[in-house]
């Protein structure tokens, strides 16, 4: 039960750091992003790539991961050149998520498709216990967890926070003050990308073993959640409530227990029209979350 | 090379009616639609039950569920869209990805993963010259044309129609002529639904019943519609024609695994290179 509990709880702080990554680009800097499940998976698999056919190390997959969907975030954020609006902006995320896990499905060369990727090394592997492996594991993803709220609490708080929050809230304004917006989204994206990768490459080094049905829509069902019923913008909020998320999804494996006849693909079902569900009702019933962003009165 | 270009027209004509389904309901509501890909999929299984399950014909059933599924919309847009409707259109879009996990994921539910078809008897292709033509693509442009000119009747000798664009094109001198904007929009839901009902029975018997059916085909009908100008039905009609011959015509070029790629670039250059679409309005915001 412990080993459930810690395992589980590293489950949590990296899913999390993708809730924080989506946080950034979505509840701060307000350019909403449909494309995560294949932006993460981009992560997962450029680590995993950069270490089973690179031969890099566990850190500089890690790093190499983060600087790759940073990039990639970088250069989806460049369309907003000319169209400011969030709807085209967003229609185009999703079809870059789209196109990636298409990539990741189709690409046996590179990818081994379906067949998905094993062996991944994970970090200090061979130089720990694997009977304690699993306590290391949870302390790095926690120890990442802080590391992330903390660059992004600093980041928030800093002058470009306060440019990052007032593109979100009139880019006209903002561009009219002198503010470079484009380059302003260009950086937000790219951030967040950062750490939508090492979501991906911590994801990588935790199943060891990575294939596209693990990017299923879930993982965005599951992010949006929790960055509303955190709360959009406040950082605690939103660890708050990837546990949350977390807790109840997991919880759901039980509905199993309760009613036998649910195949797990139709268990599958029932746990997305959850979220679905919930996300609706938080959006209609409580849209600021159960947390505050830092210094600003919630907007409702 | 003419018989691919033909096959991309169909694609192309199958796209229309989705697509000119989202630029009506971004035209009165103001936000892109992400669930229209899981509408067109429970739309299809719906009519699924009605013909395999209980074997009334395909088109009778088509007829049935086209009309119940946009009474259905109205509902569903009563209970999800109208409390967020002054919210703002990123929270519209993200509610509207939830709806779509949850459509989509009925029909998950109640058929599983597997794939499935109407039941509709073989038949062999009709020769045009150097084309073949098999019946569900003869179907599908007739069904289709006959979908666009009751459109075009709709929207420009109608008063409902008229109605609709008035409050597409200016929702506040709309109000202030006297059109009800909530009466509005439940016509644009139910004739939307209707639009959706019929393009995912032709999807289906293009391809076959899946729950990621109608997704898949989403960003396909969302380039056709940003590239005819989001909002114009005209340009949702030439768009999704322009976009369903480039794509198949694509296909000699890239693998067809990566179809969608097409329909995302299109997005890209347009959005870079003419933002308001071949036929739309240049937007000025504010």
């Amino acid at each position: 039960m412990i080993s459930f509990l810690i395992l589980m709880s590293t489950v949590v702080c990296f899913s999390a750091i993708l809730a924080l990554a989506l946080n950034f680009q979505w509840g701060l800097g307000g350019m909403v992003n449909f494309g995560l499940t294949g932006l993460y998976a981009l992560g997962a698999y450029s680590c995993a790539l950069l270490m089973l056919k690179g031969g890099a190390n566990t850190f500089f997959a890690t790093v190499g991961a983060m600087a790759i969907v940073a990039v990639a975030c970088g250069v989806v954020a460049l369309i907003t050149l000319r169209v400011a609006e969030e709807d085209y902006f967003a229609i185009v995320t999703l079809g870059v998520g789209e196109m990636l896990r298409l990539v990741a499905l189709n690409e046996d060369w590179l990818t081994k498709g379906a067949l998905g990727l094993t062996g991944v090394p994970r970090p200090f592997g061979d130089v720990i216990a694997p009977n304690y492996y699993q306590y290391f594991q949870f302390g790095l993803a926690f120890v990442l967890l802080l590391s992330t709220v903390w660059f992004l609490n600093v980041i928030a708080r800093s002058p470009f926070g306060r440019i990052v929050r007032a593109v979100r809230e009139d880019d006209v304004v903002a561009a009219t003050l002198g503010k470079h917006v484009l380059w302003a989204r260009v950086r937000i994206f790219a951030i967040g990308g950062a750490f939508i990768g090492l979501a991906g490459a911590l994801h990588a080094f935790y199943y060891q073993y990575i294939d596209p049905t693990q990017f299923s829509n879930i993982v965005i069902a599951y992010a949006f959640m929790a960055v509303i019923a955190g709360g959009r913008g406040a950082h605690a909020g939103v660890i708050f409530g990837a546990a949350a998320v977390m807790v109840l999804l997991e919880g759901s494996r039980f509905i199993k227990d309760l009613i036998p006849i649910l195949d797990s693909d139709q268990l599958a079902a029932i746990r997305i029209i959850m979220v679905g569900v919930g996300l609706i009702l938080l959006l209609i019933f409580r849209p600021q979350g159960f947390m505050r962003e830092y210094r600003l009165k919630s907007e409702s | 090379m003419l018989q691919t270009a033909f096959n991309g027209l169909v694609t192309g004509i199958i796209v229309t009616l989705p697509a000119l389904a989202i630029t009506l309901l971004f035209g009165v509501l103001k936000f892109p639609n992400f669930a229209v890909g899981s509408m067109m999929t429970l739309a299809a299984y719906m009519v699924f039950a009605l013909n395999v399950q209980l074997g009334v014909p395909l088109a009778v059933s088509t007829a049935i569920v086209a009309v119940a599924f946009g009474g259905l919309l109205i509902g569903v847009d009563y209970l999800t869209f109208r409390p967020l409707r002054e919210r703002g259109s990123i929270t519209l879009m993200v509610a509207s990805l939830g709806l779509g996990f949850i459509l989509e994921n009925i029909a998950r539910l109640a058929y599983g993963n597997t794939a499935r078809s109407f039941a509709i008897e073989l038949a062999r292709p009709f020769r045009f010259f150097d084309i073949r033509m098999n019946r569900e693509q003869m179907i599908t442009i007739v069904v289709s044309t006959l979908a666009m000119l009751a459109m075009y009747v709709l929207l420009t000798r109608m008063p409902i129609g008229r109605a609709m664009r008035a409050v597409a094109d200016n929702p506040a001198l709309a109000l202030v002529r006297g059109i009800e904007s909530p009466r509005v929009i439940r016509w644009t839901w139910f004739i939307a639904g209707i639009l959706l009902a019929v393009g995912g029975v032709l999807i289906g018997m293009d391809r076959a019943l899946e729950p990621p059916m109608g997704s898949n085909y989403l960003i396909t009908v969302f380039a056709a519609a940003i590239l005819g100008g989001l909002g114009s039905p005209l340009g949702a009609f030439v768009g999704a024609l322009i976009i369903g011959i480039i794509s198949e015509l694509a296909t000699f070029v890239i693998p067809p695994n990566y179809r969608i790629g097409i329909p995302l670039c299109v997005i890209a250059m347009i959005l870079i290179f003419r933002p308001q679409g071949l036929f739309g309005q240049p937007y000025i915001r504010k």
